[in-house]
């Protein structure tokens, strides 16, 4: 026991150390690892909520891609993200920049547009029916002010989706500004310093040190919107349950509905696996391009 | 010291005394949407008082429980129609004991031979098929035999406010609303209704809704005699006559001759607030807006209400879309006692469907359907028809809830003219049989 000790030394590879990581790997293995090749197995056969039948190949995925409704979730998942993360990342450095200081006023306005971030979904999306909700509510009063007739946001094919996403940034907002005050709060005062001794205006100052400082975490912050506004769910199934005619459904939705709604689980999975390699995508081209930047 | 040895003596035979009642009790767990009302009525038993389809069903519960001190029915109350959470109880092997299901909905899990047949359960408390009526029968039967008791029949209704039908010139001498006799009456009416009363003849909830569509295309297809589950695998959606209900329908919503962009509970609030003059809506609101119209001071106290059954507007088979709500029991080992607890329970309902039919549905117990109590409560002098009317899909249709997304979505994609009305009928019809094929 001791020579063998002593052959390992304090630093050797000895596969006890395995130990302190098994906790972790072992939930890393079951509910990570495990169910994605199970997900890809079943995306391969016809199964239901209660069985898994016979192999089929790719015919859930040839399924998928004759399915109108489906290339319409693509599209609508696609047009959300477009409308919420550029928003979420310029509105909440925008904020980040303007609440970057110590005053009392600062701290009381960066709770209140943190306070959103902690209401679940169930609640912000109650909130934004009674603004949203036809005749009788918030948007209603305030067009009746003006006699006019408010837009039905949630009903409107046009509308609908950006209604969708007001409500999406309004909750996301938090993260975003407290992840640039982070970043923000990270630059070192003596470039600002200098750049005050050589008589650089805000603009200037915001160009050539604020921004490419915190690039870093612009990218992280895209990164972690791209992959959370890619799994819209809550929002739309509370708000609109996807639709008019199935423009507000997301693929997420879509996956739900598929898999649990009418149990066709492999159609599902094969839906979830289309899912995960558009994530793996858009998140890795963001990755690969902010390094490459980086080392140029 | 004394006293604290008394008091933990006292404490620990109380203890042991609740363990062995509690030992003694059959637990079975009960499964139901229908909605929480646990603030007002979470304790009562006195079933007369309670109102509402969750008043009547909580004090009913209630009510079993207190005068069954063998037998507790532990609840879950789920949200409407709470299948999904279901299917993940049935996954995970870990069922209720009893459960709230469609009729619409039961071929789902008898197919999968996840829900107990009934007959022999029911018969050991003297409960036999034919003591159900014909509709509640045909609802629940599955490959000869009952797969849940049945314990209502429900439809959806033409709700009317009188007082605007007055106004519009919509009434009999009698009193009773005119209704028209085909689509091209509809309209007419509707334009008239419109005219004289600056409102809507319609209102629906046609927002994120889908089950008013399904609900209506069937009654109107029932209505043409068309055929099209003939094959309960196939729907034949791309017909002259699903064209004519969605044609109708589309010139209703073009016309303004309903309300728009409302969902379920904004529909609702629009009849009680008296901006349209037919609320298209079940069974299970007419004691609530009976007891509105009684109300001074409501719109539908002006004038009064009443509800019927869908007008006949086509040539064919008398009959609207009927559905049902059953008390199905899982398939699972269990003790002799648990056994005859769920049949305790089922008889306990059965007894008292009369309470279950105060909501608004009808009863599925032919004797109640039939019996004078049933026929004095508010309105069913012209509801009772839909015990008759009433149609199912037939029993071997299954994602029933499923297909009305499907439809739901394609018809109100016409009727709001994002589609072409043969390309939605079209879609509609492929995408049905597309689910219906991969089962």
């Amino acid at each position: 026991m001791s020579s063998n000790r002593r052959r390992t030394g304090p630093n050797g590879s000895d596969w006890r150390n395995a130990l302190f990581i098994a906790p972790y790997l072992f939930f890393f293995l079951t509910l990570l690892v495990f169910p994605l090749f199970w997900g890809i197995w079943l995306s391969f056969h016809k199964a239901d909520t209660f069985s898994s039948g016979a192999f089929v190949g790719f015919n859930n995925y040839v399924r998928l891609f004759n399915d109108h409704v489906f290339l319409q979730s693509i599209w609508n998942t696609f047009y959300f993200v477009f409308l919420t993360v550029p928003a979420l990342a310029i509105i909440g450095l925008t904020l980040a920049l303007a609440l970057n200081s110590s005053s009392r006023l600062a701290t009381v306005l960066r709770s209140l547009y943190f306070s959103s971030s902690v209401l679940s979904v169930t609640i912000v999306t109650l909130i934004w029916r009674i603004v949203f909700v036809p005749q009788f509510g918030l948007l209603s009063t305030i067009y009746g002010w003006f006699g006019a007739e408010a837009p039905a946001v949630l009903a409107d094919p046009d509308l609908a989706m950006i209604g969708i996403a007001l409500t999406t940034i309004w909750w996301c907002i938090g993260l975003p500004m407290m992840l640039f005050l982070a970043a923000l709060q990270q630059i070192p005062g003596d470039i600002y310093e200098a750049a005050a001794l050589d008589n650089a205006g805000w603009w200037r100052t915001l160009i050539s040190i604020t921004l490419p400082s915190i690039r870093r975490t612009f990218v992280l912050v895209l990164i972690i919107q791209i992959v959370l506004q890619f799994q819209l769910f809550g929002q739309s199934w509370l708000l609109t349950r996807g639709g008019p005619n199935n423009l507000t459904k997301p693929i997420v939705l879509y996956i739900y509905d598929i898999a649990f709604r009418r149990w066709d689980v492999g159609l599902g999975a094969a839906a979830s696996e289309v899912l995960f390699a558009l994530i793996l995508v858009a998140a890795m081209t963001q990755y690969l391009i902010s390094r490459r930047q980086e080392e140029r | 010291m004394r006293i604290i040895s008394k008091i933990v003596a006292v404490s620990v035979f109380a203890m042991m005394a609740s363990a062995a009642s509690a030992a003694d009790q059959v637990e079975i767990k009960l499964q139901r949407f229908f909605g929480a009302c646990d603030a007002q009525f979470g304790t009562n038993t006195d079933v007369g008082k309670a109102v509402g389809e969750c008043g009547i069903i909580t004090s009913l519960i209630n009510k079993f429980n207190s005068s069954n001190p063998g037998i507790h029915i532990s609840v879950t109350n789920v949200e409407w129609p709470g299948y999904d959470q279901l299917n993940a109880q049935f996954a995970a092997g870990d069922p209720p004991d009893i459960v709230t299901v469609h009729e619409s909905a039961l071929s789902d899990y008898q197919t999968k031979k996840l829900l107990l047949p009934l007959n022999d359960m029911l018969k050991s408390v003297g409960i036999t098929p034919d003591q159900f009526t014909e509709a509640a029968q045909a609802g629940a039967t599955k490959d000869g035999k009952l797969y849940g008791m049945p314990i209502d029949t429900w439809s959806e209704l033409f709700h009317v406010n009188l007082d605007l039908f007055k106004k519009a010139g919509l009434v009999n001498a009698d009193g009773t609303p005119i209704f028209p006799k085909s689509p091209e009456e509809l309209i007419a009416q509707a334009e008239q209704f419109k005219a004289k009363t600056g409102k809507p003849y319609f209102v629906m909830s046609l927002a994120n809704e889908t089950a008013l569509y399904m609900r209506d295309l069937y009654t109107y297809l029932f209505q043409q005699n068309s055929d099209f589950f003939a094959d309960p695998k196939h729907i034949k959606l791309n017909t002259p006559e699903a064209k004519r209900f969605v044609e109708m329908y589309k010139t209703i919503f073009e016309k303004g001759l309903t309300t728009k962009n409302l969902d379920y509970s904004a529909a609702l609030n629009a009849f009680l607030a008296g901006e349209g003059g037919v609320h298209l809506n079940g069974t299970w609101v007419v004691g609530d807006y009976d007891a509105q119209s009684k109300t001074p001071g409501t719109a539908l106290n002006k004038g009064g209400y009443e509800v019927y059954p869908y007008p006949q507007l086509f040539s064919g088979a008398h009959q609207q879309f009927a559905d049902g709500h059953t008390w199905a029991v899982s398939v699972k080992s269990r003790t002799a006692a648990q056994s005859d607890a769920i049949a305790k329970f089922l008889k306990f309902y059965f007894d008292n469907d009369y309470e279950w039919a105060r909501t608004g549905h009808l009863p599925s117990v032919q004797a109640v359907l039939d019996s004078d109590k049933f026929k004095a409560l508010p309105h069913r002098s012209t509801i009772l028809a839909v015990a008759k009317l009433g149609h199912p899909l037939p029993a071997q249709v299954q994602r029933q809830f499923a297909l009305q997304d499907i439809i739901g979505e394609e018809i109100g994609a016409a009727m709001s003219g994002q589609k072409p009305v043969d390309a939605a009928l079209s879609e509609a019809e492929k995408r049905v049989n597309d689910l219906l094929g991969n089962l």
